[in-house]
């Protein structure tokens, strides 16, 4: 009776808190879903099967990984996030006579209700979405459907095991969070004033120069191996400039702002800036979080996009031509010659034709690229005059013209007939653009695959801290819009004034994203040079249009959100 | 000549669906004298807040009309009746209304502001306000760290800073202790003394034995008046009281 009791009340608060709870489990449904997919692709048979299924099984594993962790971090926040908002509602249930323990028994039950939901939806998610997201993935590596798609039952463990750790956490935080305060300090929490805090103008500075300090390093360093090296670390620099100038330089300048007398006592100025100081004083956090979120999408998003878009062209840029077959250090020319000919008959063999030409042999690198072509001549290569294909520094260089399956067959037949025409077999036989194409699919296509499932994560995430953002800020505004009109502002100018803070407000971490996103579009080209992608135009057109895309997104959230803010707003 | 006339108010709630009609005010008229401090009585649901958001403009009459200086409200256009109020209407409410973003020097120029007053000008005009209702040294702190009574003085200070025709407040000392109360109507006699006019409506007899004259409102409709004459606080107090046990409800505290 008693324990039907506590599950009945925490059923009606989950109804009561619609408002919250049903965002919440849209992004525990999202995000177990997402995490089940990839858990089943990662261990279906029907990738194993597929000839670059390793390639591929090799990334979700370790994509896998780091969502997990991700995943884990993102719903400890979300719940803290929003335990926070209810401190009030627990110290009333401490007035009215409940027990701590009770309280708690609550919550767990809360928690079971809303995580257990968000996973049964999470599933119902990847059961609908598996087979199609499958045949996606299939096309984007190249590779044809062999065996039907079902998620195998250890995704399911693994999903279930990584939602019962979250769930356990944060039971056990929400418990502890309820025992460590006082009912009367949970009933003043929300009541918090407006301390006047010291010390933020350093702070504030120390933000702009980690984030000037780091623009400046993403945007000069040229070595791609260096590039490759400091991203991250920059990366981590600017995460927390980025939190720095949110929280302390919001504030900064708005307090410059206000001391400008002249400029702050002016109607619109007036309410819009002492506004903007609440709202940056309450939400900077989750505004720095949601520009973080977003600077990650993008670079995500993007970087695996050009990678993908790129594939062709980096795997031509190793490859100028199409094979190269390498001879022991120690063949003599007559070896060299007669391999010439065993070459061109395994060719006619597999219905290959094979021409060489000399015209694409180049003597420098082209500018800004410093990585091995095959078609480079050094000063010192030696030549050694061939009938058919051009030979120098011990190999063959050639094109193959036929079918890719052919070209395929043909290299595995180079491979398994080497040793008729050489006692000593080296260590690389032959590097051809063929099978590099088909492994450059499983890689760039799993990575974009991957991509996109973090971006759906991040977005999961960032839309839910925006949505709480003004569903908490709409009830304020609430009491605010009927004071200012009370004491003589019109309908139309609080409109505009509370219109002008909402999209100051909403577009911020949209312009910070942007801000973020030309730097690193530098070291991202940068870095990508290492993967032998050379091309800067397709890197940022990569990046400008998932901005661009990623902005036309967030504009819907916004209209979306909005919308929910205005009705709490008008009542 | 009298600075404001109320002719025969009415005012018919609907229920959202207009199945039921609630009377809230039928035929009020009175008219207030410049200078006079009024207070309004009534129990709780008697009509007496919507009649006082009717005086504020924040509301409009089924029936009848209200006259500022001969300016009839009806003649006003939406548009205008902001700024209307803004210039000539000065607000005391029970909770307050401060705002909690702004500090108390800006939550009393906040009116100032709106009628894009100079900087100069504002920071001429807030301190003697500031230094009659003594808060001049509470000026730069913020709504949640000052008591009740000094957010309520703030609160006067922002109504009277724009010099208004008529000061009006809603259960001014509704939220306030008997100590602070009686501090805060202090300061209303001061504003009477020094000619301002002031309607407030309360339920409190004691608030309202402050008053140069008492209105009775009971189911919407005008009870019963009071003046004080000659007479001091007690004798007032004492007056109000036996008037409302006629009348069946109010507070005597």
């Amino acid at each position: 009776m008693r324990k039907l009791f506590y599950f009945r009340l925490a059923l009606s608060n989950v109804r009561r808190n619609k408002l919250t709870y049903v965002p919440y489990l849209v992004a525990t449904a999202v995000m177990s879903g997402v995490f089940l997919l990839i858990a089943g692709l990662l261990f279906s048979k029907g990738l194993t099967n597929t000839p670059s299924g390793a390639t591929a099984q090799a990334l979700f594993g370790f994509g896998l990984v780091v969502f997990a962790l991700f995943t884990f971090c993102f719903m400890l926040y979300i719940n803290n996030f929003l335990i926070k908002r209810r401190k009030k509602e627990f110290g009333l249930y401490g007035i009215l006579g409940l027990d701590k323990r009770h309280v708690g028994r609550i919550l767990i039950w809360e928690n079971l209700f809303v995580v257990g939901g968000g996973v049964a939806c999470g599933i119902a998610i990847a059961l609908v979405f598996g087979r199609l997201l499958f045949l996606l993935l299939m096309k984007l590596i190249h590779a044809v459907p062999g065996s039907e798609f079902s998620i195998p039952p250890v995704a399911y463990l693994l999903m279930l095991g990584l939602f019962l750790l979250i769930f356990l956490v944060t039971s056990v935080t929400n418990v502890v969070r309820v025992h460590t305060a006082n009912p009367i300090a949970l009933l003043s929490s929300e009541k918090r004033g407006e301390k006047n805090q010291k010390g933020l103008f350093p702070l504030a500075l120390l933000g702009a120069a980690l984030l000037a300090g780091a623009y400046y390093f993403a945007w000069t360093t040229e070595v791609p191996g260096i590039a490759l090296g400091i991203f991250f670390p920059l990366a981590i620099v600017v995460i927390l400039a980025t939190y720095l100038l949110f929280l302390c330089g919001s504030i900064v300048v708005l307090k410059m702002l206000r001391m400008k007398k002249s400029l702050y006592y002016q109607p619109d100025h007036f309410v819009t800036i002492s506004g903007m100081f609440h709202r940056m004083r309450q939400n900077s956090r989750g505004l720095a979080t949601i520009c973080i979120l977003s600077t990650m999408l993008v670079v995500t998003v993007s970087g695996t996009l050009s990678l993908y878009l790129g594939r062709e062209e980096m795997t031509r840029g190793m490859y100028p031509y199409d094979v190269q077959v390498y001879a022991p250090k120690d063949a003599t020319t007559q070896q060299i010659v007669a391999y010439d000919a065993a070459l061109n008959r395994l060719a006619a063999e597999n219905n290959v034709t094979l021409t060489s030409d000399r015209g694409k042999l180049i003597t420098s690198l082209p500018e800004g690229e410093e990585f091995g072509r095959n078609n480079l001549v050094y000063e010192d290569s030696e030549f050694v005059e061939t009938p058919s294909l051009i030979f120098f520094d011990h190999s063959y260089r050639f094109d193959v013209q036929g079918t890719n399956e052919d070209a395929l067959a043909f290299i595995q037949a180079i491979r398994d007939h080497y040793g008729d025409s050489f006692s000593e077999t080296p260590n690389l036989i032959a590097s051809d653009i063929f099978t590099t194409r088909v492994q450059g699919y499983a890689l760039y296509g799993g990575l974009l695959f991957l991509g996109a499932f973090f971006a759906v994560l991040f977005l999961a995430v960032a839309v839910l801290i925006l949505y709480f953002k003004q569903v908490s800020e709409g009830y304020e505004d609430k009491e605010r819009f009927n004071i200012l009109q009370q004491v003589g502002m019109d309908d139309y100018q609080v409109k505009r004034t509370i219109n002008s803070q909402v999209l100051w407000v909403f577009f911020l971490p949209l312009a910070a994203t942007a801000l973020h996103m030309l730097f690193a579009s530098k070291i991202m080209a940068r870095m990508l040079k290492s993967f032998m992608l050379y091309d800067w135009g397709l890197v940022l057109l990569c990046i400008g249009g998932t901005l661009l895309a990623f902005a036309i997104l967030y504009f819907g959230i916004y209209r979306v959100t909005a919308k929910t803010y205005y009705r709490i707003v008008h009542r | 000549m009298s600075l404001l006339q109320v002719k025969s108010l009415g005012k018919i709630y609907q229920t959202k669906l207009g199945m039921r009609q609630v009377v809230a005010l039928k035929n009020v008229s009175f008219e207030v004298i410049e200078g006079e401090f009024v207070a309004i009585m009534g129990a709780s649901g008697s009509g007496k807040t919507t009649l006082l958001n009717i005086l504020a403009s924040l509301d409009k009459p089924t029936t009848g009309d209200v006259l500022l200086d001969g300016k009839s409200f009806a003649s006003i256009p939406d548009r205008e009746l902001s700024e209307f109020r803004r210039r000539h209407l000065g607000f005391v409410f029970q909770d307050f209304n401060l705002l909690d973003t702004f500090s108390l020097k800006d939550n009393i120029l906040l009116p100032l502001v709106l009628m894009q007053t100079p900087v100069r000008e504002m920071e001429e005009r807030i301190m003697p306000v500031a230094r009659q209702l003594g808060i001049v040294h509470l000026l730069n702190k913020y709504p949640f760290e000052v008591s009740g009574g000094e957010k309520q003085r703030a609160a006067i200070a922002r109504a009277v800073i724009t010099d208004p025709r008529i000061l009006l407040a809603d259960e001014p000392t509704g939220a306030l202790d008997s100590k602070a109360s009686a501090s805060l109507l202090g300061q209303f006699e001061d504003l009477h003394s020094i000619g301002k006019t002031i309607l407030m409506v309360t339920h409190s007899a004691m608030a309202a034995s402050y008053a140069s004259r008492v209105l009775f409102i009971s189911d919407g409709a005008l009870f019963s008046q009071l003046y004080r004459g000659e007479e001091n606080n007690r004798a007032f107090f004492d007056r109000i009281v036996a008037n409302l046990s006629i009348l069946g409800g109010g507070d005597v505290a």
